[in-house]
């Protein structure tokens, strides 16, 4: 992963009740995850909140509710 | 056919239907509700993962057929143990699960992320039913949905249902009962459309595959590192064509996936009336609490309280009851049969060995009543939600918790619990490290020897210190459970990576039928399978502990008889002293001496001995062999075993016995060794090899013997 040609902000450093776009993903096996699951570039998230101990959050993806790890989230490219 | 060939026996091959859906689409719901109590449990080739397969029988006269329960998926690249089943099923014509027909469960409600794995399972050429659950909440959510506009679209008959109210279930099983009767059309049709380099690589394995259908191919290619059914050679040469083609796994599997929603998406959006469902804001309000991040926590450990209490005392009556009926029916038998060694198999083996089975099954039965209570509603999702960074650092699950929450009733149904743990190594570790938590079994050895520990009555403020030693028994446990856990992470290999993004499930009331259904096959399987070698087992100690080299018996009964007729004893207490020496003449006797020089650095006698392997029947009988050898007769109270333990002197020193060193070594013994043939047959149906067990044996008693060793040492 190539930080610099990153453009955008990372969902993991979005804080609770911020909402954006997915723009595109940095790790195929987490996009190919994620997009099974529904998850696409072009869906609408927002972070809900964080889990007690602050490293996984709760978002909402288009109409569903989601669990991800920080790390998973920093693979998220927002628009 | 091809696959007609592979089918086994001379009876005519069942037809058979996969269900298939992805995670929360409802499915198991519709398995319950088409095939009732006829489903059976099995599990697929070479893997833990449950196979529940089922008769489907038609009204039509045709033959019943075979409906397969497949794990949860959401694509066939898969992510997961349940989910590479469902691809090495599908990929392989030749698989003994490779279904006729499949019935693939979609929610309606989220129609347009539950489509993916249907178009993938399209292109397999498998003649498909789309079943839409969950149409009355659509209706209720103001969603319309035009079936013939998405048969169409989607070529492939679409029928709506409710696995819940039961609408829509005699369509499907109408449709379902014709193609048993004859077989549709394979399609050869595509969903997808490949890409020039795509079809060229499908034509490269078709050369050497060629009973194989384009996206099987494809699929094949991708997954050849894995797949089961491939010999060494043809993984070989799916190689080579992967890097001829210079085939990017998961660039193509990112790629395609793109493709397929940009083809079916439009399709889905003419079909249905509103599009965009709004989530309830029930579930968004119930997580606000619920998942909170204070709040969360606590609440979670107030229902496990709850839990935790239901199957410590709720379940104590009925196992109460059991315990007394088999008393009773061992109180009867050993009346009415004629003395000898019939009737002790009957009375003191065969009977209390049912009864030690069928004592289990009231805290089975209240644990996953209530588990599958939480994870119907939804509610275990949340709990993987907040308790997955503390877990991962001990190679555990947010689900573990539950089981070892449970753990501290019984292992067993914890042990069981630990079946929904989706990645295998996490669900091994939660197994492995589940019954080093102090459970119910070891209360009455604690109770009999924290007393020589510390005198009763001593108090520290307003603690009790039996109290808090109790208590520091069961920190001992959980600390040696968690560090267990940091070890095997270290040891254990996984190929799966650990991930968390998981779905949490909108909030739903839950459907009792499938509650009922999964306590009903628990308990099932616990008895037929666990318990045939829970009772195999106490026969075994049943025979060590009543029979020894010719001779030797009748030599200790004469001598009980001789010595008790010296001493002018009572009738009651001539037999108690004749069940003490018969206990040390038998197999169990002559095993407690054999291996008293290995006790013996831990303080421990040949009586203590005899206990340690009687109570392997469980912990709790150790209170009842200490009745015995010390002939008290039959009796389990704690206190007057103790105080009979209190007297005990060593014959040779004339020093105390339980003296605080070797009290403190046979207490941390009993803490960590795994002393529990039920357990250990649990193990070995969960994790279906008796190399587990045995790891876990061998791991417990000898953390158990050096931990006793080095507090017998420090104290002596």
């Amino acid at each position: 992963m190539v930080a610099t040609s990153v453009q955008g902000k990372r969902l993991a450093d979005y804080k609770p009740g911020r909402t954006g776009e997915i723009s595109y993903f940095l790790n195929d096996y987490i996009a190919g995850k994620l997009m099974s699951m529904g998850v696409l570039p072009g869906s609408r998230i927002e972070l809900v909140r964080q889990s007690p101990l602050g490293d996984s959050i709760y978002i909402k993806a288009d109409n569903q509710f989601l669990a991800l790890r920080k790390a998973e989230a920093a693979c998220i490219v927002m628009k | 056919m091809h696959r007609n060939e592979i089918r086994t026996g001379a009876a005519p091959a069942k037809f058979k239907i996969a269900l298939l859906g992805n995670p929360n689409s409802g499915k198991s719901s519709i398995f319950n509700q088409l095939t009732g109590l006829r489903q059976k449990v099995g599990n697929f080739p070479g893997v833990t993962v449950d196979k529940k397969t089922g008769e489907l029988l038609f009204d039509n006269g045709s033959l019943p057929a075979l409906l397969i329960d497949f794990p949860g998926t959401y694509s066939l690249y898969p992510h997961s143990e349940d989910e590479r089943i469902v691809v090495q099923t599908f990929v392989n014509p030749a698989d003994p699960n490779y279904p006729d027909a499949v019935i693939y469960v979609a929610d309606l409600t989220r129609l347009e992320k539950h489509l993916l794995l249907f178009t993938q399972l399209k292109d397999l050429g498998l003649p498909l039913i789309l079943a839409l659950n969950m149409v009355d909440l659509a209706e209720k959510e103001g969603l319309e949905v035009n079936i013939e506009q998405l048969e169409k679209g989607l070529q492939c008959p679409v029928i709506a249902i409710s696995a819940r109210t039961g609408q829509g279930m005699d369509k499907l099983k109408a449709t379902l009962a014709q193609w048993a009767q004859q077989q549709p059309a394979l399609s050869d049709s595509s969903f997808y459309r490949f890409t020039p380099q795509e079809e060229a690589i499908i034509a490269a394995v078709q050369q050497h595959f060629p009973h194989y259908k384009a996206y099987q191919a494809l699929l094949a290619l991708h997954h050849h590192s894995w797949l089961s059914h491939l010999s060494g050679e043809e993984r070989s040469v799916l190689a080579a064509i992967a890097e001829q083609h210079h085939f990017q796994r998961l660039r193509n599997q990112v790629e395609e996936t793109m493709e397929r929603y940009d083809r079916f998406t439009p399709i889905m959006r003419q079909s249905l009336r509103r599009h965009e469902v709004v989530p309830s804001t029930i579930t968004a309000k119930l997580d606000a609490v619920l998942t909170h991040r204070l709040a969360g926590p606590f609440i979670f450990f107030g229902l496990m309280a709850l839990l935790f209490q239901a199957i410590f005392s709720w379940a104590e009556m009925p196992m109460n009851w059991i315990e007394q009926i088999f008393g009773f029916l061992s109180q009867q038998a050993s009346a009415r049969l004629p003395e000898g060694w019939l009737s002790s198999l009957i009375t003191d083996g065969l009977l209390p060995g049912l009864g030690g089975i069928i004592v289990f099954v009231p805290q089975i039965a209240i644990l996953f009543f209530l588990i599958s209570l939480l994870e119907e509603v939804g509610y275990m999702a949340r709990a993987v939600f907040l308790f997955d960074r503390i877990m991962q650092v001990f190679g555990l699950n947010g689900r573990s918790v539950v089981a070892l929450i449970s753990g501290g009733a019984c292992a067993i149904p914890a042990i069981m619990s630990a079946r929904t743990i989706g990645h295998p190594r996490e669900r091994l570790i939660t197994i492995l490290v589940t019954p080093l938590i102090s459970c119910s079994a070891r209360i009455p050895v604690y109770t009999v020897l924290i007393g020589f520990i510390i005198p009763q009555n001593l108090s520290w403020g307003i603690f009790n210190l039996q109290g808090l030693a109790f208590m520091g028994l069961y920190l001992l446990g959980i600390l040696a459970t968690l560090l267990s856990a940091l070890v095997f992470k270290w040891i254990l290999p996984t190929r799966e990576r650990s991930f968390l993004m998981l779905e949490l499930p909108e909030y739903r009331a839950p459907v009792m039928r499938n509650i009922g259904l999964t306590v009903w096959e628990k308990v099932k399987t616990f008895v037929s399978e666990a318990g045939k070698v829970i009772l195999f087992m106490a026969i075994i100690l049943w025979a060590l502990a009543s029979f020894s080299l010719p001779g030797r018996m009748d030599a200790a009964k004469a001598h009980a008889a001789a010595e008790a007729s010296a001493q002018q004893l009572s009738a009651e207490k001539a037999e108690a002293l004749s069940a003490a020496y018969c206990l040390e003449a038998s197999f169990a006797g002559i095993l407690g001496q054999a291996i008293e020089p290995a006790i013996k650095p831990l303080g421990f006698d040949w009586k203590i001995g005899i206990a340690l392997i009687t109570s392997f029947a469980a912990r709790e009988v150790f209170v009842g062999t200490m009745a015995t050898i010390y002939s008290l007769g039959n009796t389990t109270d704690e206190f007057s075993v103790r105080q009979q333990m209190a007297r005990e002197r060593d014959p040779r020193t004339g020093r105390l016995v339980y003296d605080l060193a070797t009290s403190l070594s046979l207490i941390i013994f009993y803490v960590f060794a795994m002393m529990c043939m039920s357990t250990l047959a649990v193990v070995k149906r969960e994790t279906k090899s008796w190399k587990w067990p045995l790891v876990q044996f061998t791991f417990m008693t000898t953390l158990a013997y050096l931990s006793s060793l080095l507090v017998y040492w420090i104290f002596s």
